[in-house]
């Protein structure tokens, strides 16, 4: 997640161009050993194992090391040993940025300095974030989070993030801004969540990519934005929200949630609080709207 | 898969899961595949039917999937309902089981917990 906040930081601060973050975690994606590669190179899970921990994890939001410990294929020290040996392999985002040429080393310095001083951590809390840590990461960012956006929201936007990465097979950049005005979008694909917390979430994007995001989700040849592309993005909106309802339930809410519903050429006047998360992807843009 | 030609209805209101379901049927076995896009729709087409397994989605348009498992279970006691969400909630587990759902797999699923239904039922 550190990635994906630092990241935020710098589009904001205007260090770099949304192109330069998304080309730098690619880069850092490719180069990353995934949990599943180093269980079965270790000989502690066949590939058929790691498959099946691997459409687990579409459906629950957990770690790949946690399910893999709870169907009994590893034990602890099994993935503290895997851990470590992809730390080992880690690029941090700083670096590949450095190592694109997208920032200098003192210009990383410098923005890593400003962020630390800006959101007050301790030393200690930055070198774990900092080296994507993801085992305390979770908590300390839990709380940054949670500054800017509100507990609810940034549990969403983390689940977001994750969904984009399990479903889309991409890497996105997010940047969370406040809605300050009315938006209009040729596509819009909405939800509403209602119960204790009531929420309309919404994708607003334009054509191009309205069609780029249900060709990926479906994995179909989608070309043009007809009724198979609607229900694509409409049904990845609802397969989110759904496990943002299983996570609520676990933790004592029950809510539930309205059809989705796809529309063209919506304005949605500016409701007052309500957030835009822009989601930058290797084929393009689009909003995730929280009212 | 003893019987012949079982008819299996599936019931979503998105087409992109009808299609996905449709597709991984057609892999197992040779079905009458029937489709509903609304909870109301459902039911006329279970009457119409009568089929022998339904895939029942839970939010859907004009009637959710707990009422339409309800009202199916009143036509037909015997039927083979299995529950198909994105949204696997205690109280939506509790709700489709207390309803008399035979199953409940969350989106998305697994071709092999298909194939499981399909050998336990025909």
């Amino acid at each position: 997640m550190f990635s994906q906040y630092f990241g935020n930081y710098l589009l904001n601060r205007g260090l770099i161009r949304p192109d330069q973050l998304t080309d730098a975690l690619e880069y850092q994606r490719s180069m990353r050993l995934k949990l599943g590669v180093i269980a079965v190179n270790a000989g502690y899970m066949t590939p058929a194992q790691v498959e099946e921990i691997h459409n687990m994890q579409k459906k629950v939001d957990k770690r790949f090391g946690e399910l893999a410990i709870e169907k009994g294929y590893i034990t602890e020290q099994q993935l503290e040993e895997m851990l470590a040996t992809q730390r080992q392999g880690h690029l941090m985002l700083g670096q590949a940025l450095v190592d694109r040429g997208h920032l200098t080393i003192e210009q990383l310095q410098e923005a890593l300095d400003n962020y630390r001083k800006e959101y007050g951590m301790s030393s200690r809390e930055f070198n774990v974030v900092r080296k994507d840590d993801s085992l305390e990461i979770e908590q300390i960012f839990r709380d940054y989070g949670e500054a800017l956006l509100g507990k609810l929201y940034s549990d969403y936007v983390t689940l977001l993030i994750k969904n984009l990465i399990r479903f889309v097979d991409d890497n996105p950049t997010v940047e969370i801004n406040q809605l300050k005005s009315d938006i209009t979008a040729q596509w819009f694909a909405s939800q509403e969540i209602y119960g204790k917390i009531n929420m309309l979430t919404a994708i607003a994007c334009d054509r191009d990519v309205f069609v780029k995001f249900a060709a990926k989700f479906a994995q179909e040849d989608i070309t043009e934005p007809d009724e198979l592309a609607q229900a694509s993005v409409g049904e990845f909106l609802n397969l989110h929200n759904g496990i943002f309802l299983v996570n609520m339930s676990n933790n004592g809410v029950e809510l539930e949630m309205n059809p989705q519903q796809v529309e063209t050429n919506r304005t949605l006047a500016n409701p007052g609080k309500a957030y835009v998360i822009t989601c930058h992807m290797t084929w393009g843009r689009f909003d995730v709207i929280l009212v | 898969m003893s019987k012949s030609r079982p008819t299996i209805l599936i019931c979503d209101d998105s087409l992109l899961v009808r299609k996905k379901m449709k597709d991984c049927l057609n892999e197992f076995g040779d079905f009458t595949i029937i489709e509903a896009s609304t909870g109301q729709s459902s039911i006329e087409l279970f009457r119409q039917y009568e089929p022998d397994l339904v895939f029942l989605d839970i939010v859907m348009p004009d009637k959710n999937g707990i009422d339409a498992l309800k009202e199916m279970m009143e036509i037909k006691k015997d039927v083979k309902v299995i529950m198909l969400s994105s949204s696997g909630t205690k109280s939506h587990l509790k709700a489709a089981m207390e309803a008399g759902a035979h199953d409940f797999i969350q989106k998305p699923w697994e071709k092999s917990q298909i194939e499981h239904i399909l050998r336990n039922i025909f």
